[in-house]
């Protein structure tokens, strides 16, 4: 009898535990520190993610472990490169049961905050001190209730490149820097035979690029698009959503190549590299690569052409992309702080330029190491003040379910009411699915 | 009392009544099998338990609210999954051709053509290929200006010519026949296996009454592998129910915007990517219900034949 009690006892206890193991975890954000938290004892697990961004990043990264490492011999950094496609499931499945990397990457703001509301991830600003964070560049993209989540590595533009023998066969004597001006370059292009912008958007992101470069243009301020992502306003409003009609014309105009629908946006964009191509938007990094490959006396950049009339229309868009952060189950997060401020380094600053063709976020950085006419453009563009990368702003479910969905839904033929009609149920079913996270957005919003 | 009896003595020790003992008697048995339970109770009933609580909640992992059957109407409601149903059903007119075809080929090579081993080991080979090495090779030949349209394009075919990755309206039967062309080996390995085993001499009986080639597959052989075939069609029902996800994933991830995705996908991507856990543990209770019936009919059709067998 008692046997069988003390079974059921232990088999109710089992149980119980694992039930609560499957509940939903209760957002802390503890940025507490375990009593063994030792900056110079540590194992330390990175979930890194940049190559796509910055090709040569991830060797970059291998060899500063390296070199931490040998100063710091009681650290050890485990580095695990992220695929983009499972960037945000991967991390979210890890912070249900609170256990995997130490220090982990997702992109800014948005993607970030949502871990943060989710209780996993500690505020790096409890122990990167204020003189080390100053010379951080694009922290405001992280930061909420007076506290800084994540730390930037590099900043990234997408620029509009163009080859520029390519535009001067068809005539094109400047780049465009209207949208009227790129429907005529387009023109022009077809005409020599030449495919007036590279693309791929199979996957999505050729659209997601779309909607920064030309969804703020209508826009005065992103607050205009967080209102309509809560839906105090309308989200068909063609002020936040009127960018899909731009897309089209240039769909319909031919001024993609004709196979974008079914190409990666790495595929699309190759097509720039290999010269079958005009133009392109590509990140810094790419267009750093390209240069490689054409020369970069080859290669220009400009801003995206203005579309649109809001005060967001001229601004640039450029964002950190990638925040690395500390996660708050971490028993390390001084050693964690430590290595991510180290990355800070000045030197560190230069070899990761001289890697990827990427600007550090870091006031720090020489300037003067920049040593090409496209490197100085791309600094000016990137560097230029009030910019947005207006993705950020989205919440990661409406990013990927609507954003991504909506442009596909342009560059496989369909119409800009359909795009438009993608988006909004993508925000409406959002708002359903997602009470917790809604509120957090409305107050993070300050609505 | 003879001499042969002996009375034995108790020997002394607890004393012990007979329902105690015969209650412990009974809990042998189930501590034995209590790893095994343990094991399943923890790798299926607690995940489905736990899929069925989540499909009653919002949210996203780290705060889940009640929302009662809300995700099944939201479920229904939500255009996307319904086109996620309709795909899969599309992917289940795979499974009649792959049958027809599977059968032809098998009995075709069951005649013993010349080569038919190399032919079999052909047929096979991309059911052993990864799927995702699958994918990643037709997304490259399936592109609008890939190896299929060049081909056609060549063959002087160019208005045949698709956008078969790109465009909403081919997408999903792109992802339809790369599933046919992958599962097509095992129809083929698993039917000739069967044409092979079967007797000699109701062959050699048939045709010395007379029975040529057509009545031969159709009277003698396929009513013979008649169980294997219907278990190949209910295999290949719940694969393309519920096993399709890295085809998709790899040749579409769902698109163009949303027109080739599947209900695993759909799973995948509202639970994984976009933090709707308790709508895509809506959709998985809608696929567990579907996956069921179709076992259920394929349990039916097996007792049912083993009862015809029986008679």
């Amino acid at each position: 009898m008692r046997s069988s009690r003390w079974l059921r006892i232990v088999l109710m206890a089992a149980v119980s535990a694992v039930l609560a193991g499957c509940t939903a975890a209760s957002p802390s954000g503890s940025g507490a520190s375990g009593a063994g938290d030792d900056a110079e004892h540590a194992s330390l697990t990175y979930w890194y993610w940049a190559e796509s961004d910055a090709p040569g990043a991830n060797d970059w990264m291998k060899g500063r472990i390296a070199e931490y490492q040998g100063k710091h011999p009681g650290v050890t950094i485990n580095l695990v490169p992220q695929a983009t496609d499972t960037l945000i499931g991967a991390f979210t499945t890890a912070a249900q049961s609170k256990s995997g990397p130490d220090i982990a990457t997702q992109w800014a703001t948005l993607p970030v905050l949502s871990q943060v509301w989710g209780g996993a991830v500690a505020p790096i600003s409890d122990y990167v001190p204020d003189s080390e964070r100053k010379n951080w560049i694009g922290t405001q993209e992280n930061t909420y209730q007076g506290k800084v989540w994540g730390m930037p590595i590099y900043l990234i533009g997408i620029p509009l490149a163009y080859n520029k023998s390519l535009l001067a066969r068809a005539g094109v004597t400047a780049p465009p820097t209207t949208f009227a001006e790129l429907l005529s370059a387009c023109a022009a292009l077809r005409r020599v035979g030449v495919t007036p912008i590279g693309g791929g958007n199979k996957d999505g992101y050729f659209g997601a690029w779309f909607f920064s470069n030309f969804g703020k243009q209508n826009l005065d301020a992103v607050g205009d698009l967080q209102q309509a992502v809560i839906g105090t306003t309308d989200i068909k409003d063609p002020r936040v959503t009127g960018f899909y009609e731009p897309l089209h014309q240039l769909h319909a105009n031919k001024c993609f190549n004709d196979d974008i629908a079914s190409l990666s946006l790495d595929d699309g964009m190759s097509k720039f590299a290999g010269g079958q191509a005009a133009m392109a938007w590509g990140t810094d990094g790419i267009v750093a690569k390209w240069a490689k490959t054409l020369g970069a006396d080859a290669i220009g950049v400009v801003k995206t052409p203005t579309w649109g009339t809001g005060k967001l229309a001229s601004v640039y868009n450029t964002t950190q992309s990638s925040t690395a952060f500390i996660t708050s189950w971490s028993a390390h997060k001084k050693a964690a702080a430590q290595f991510l401020a180290w990355l800070h380094d000045p030197a560190n600053l230069t070899s990761w330029y001289a890697a990827t063709g990427i600007f550090p976020a870091d006031t720090r950085f020489d300037q003067a190491t920049i040593s090409s006419d496209l490197g100085r453009s791309l600094w000016e563009l990137t560097s230029s003040p009030g910019s947005v990368w207006l993705e950020n702003y989205l919440p990661p479910a409406v990013d990927g379910d609507g954003d991504l969905a909506a442009g596909q839904v342009i560059t496989s033929g369909g119409s800009v009411a359909d795009a438009v009609a993608a988006f909004a149920k993508a925000t409406q079913k959002w708002r359903g699915q997602n009470p917790a996270e809604v509120k957090n957005y409305t107050t993070w919003s300050g609505r | 009392m003879s001499s042969t009896q002996v009375r034995v003595r108790p020997v002394a020790g607890p004393r012990v009544s007979g329902r105690t003992a015969g209650r412990h008697r009974a809990w042998w048995p189930y501590l034995f099998v209590l790893p095994a339970v343990a094991a399943l109770g923890f790798g299926f009933v607690l995940p489905l338990l736990t899929v069925l609580r989540n499909s009653l909640y919002a949210g996203s992992v780290y705060q889940l609210e009640w929302v009662g059957l809300h995700n099944f109407s939201a479920l229904f409601a939500d255009d996307t999954f319904r086109t996620a149903l309709a795909n899969n059903l599309r992917l289940l007119l795979t499974v009649p051709l792959m049958t027809v075809l599977a059968l032809l080929v098998a009995v075709v090579l069951n005649d013993g053509v010349r080569g038919w081993r190399v032919y079999r080991t052909v047929t096979f080979l991309p059911y052993i290929l990864p799927a995702v090495g699958i994918g990643v090779s037709f997304s490259v030949f399936l592109q609008l200006n890939g190896g299929l349209n060049a081909s056609l394009r060549a063959a002087g075919l160019g208005a045949l010519a698709r956008d078969w990755l790109g465009s909403p309206h081919w997408a999903i039967w792109s992802v339809a026949g790369v599933v046919v062309w992958q599962q097509l080996g095992f129809g083929v390995v698993l039917f000739l296996a069967a044409l092979l085993s079967l007797p000699g001499e109701v062959t050699e009986a048939a045709r010395v009454d007379g029975a040529r080639w057509w009545t031969l597959q159709t009277r003698i052989h396929l009513p013979q592998i008649r169980g294997t075939i219907e278990f190949f069609v209910v295999t290949e029902a719940i694969t393309v129910l519920s096993w399709v996800f890295a085809y998709v994933y790899v040749l579409t991830a769902g698109g163009p915007a949303h027109s080739s995705t599947v209900m695993e996908f759909y799973i995948w991507e509202n639970g994984f990517a976009h933090g709707n856990v308790g709508l895509a543990s809506a959709a998985a209770v809608v696929v567990l219900a579907l996956a069921a019936i179709l076992i259920a009919v394929y349990l039916r059709v097996r007792v049912r034949a083993a009862n015809e067998r029986a008679a």
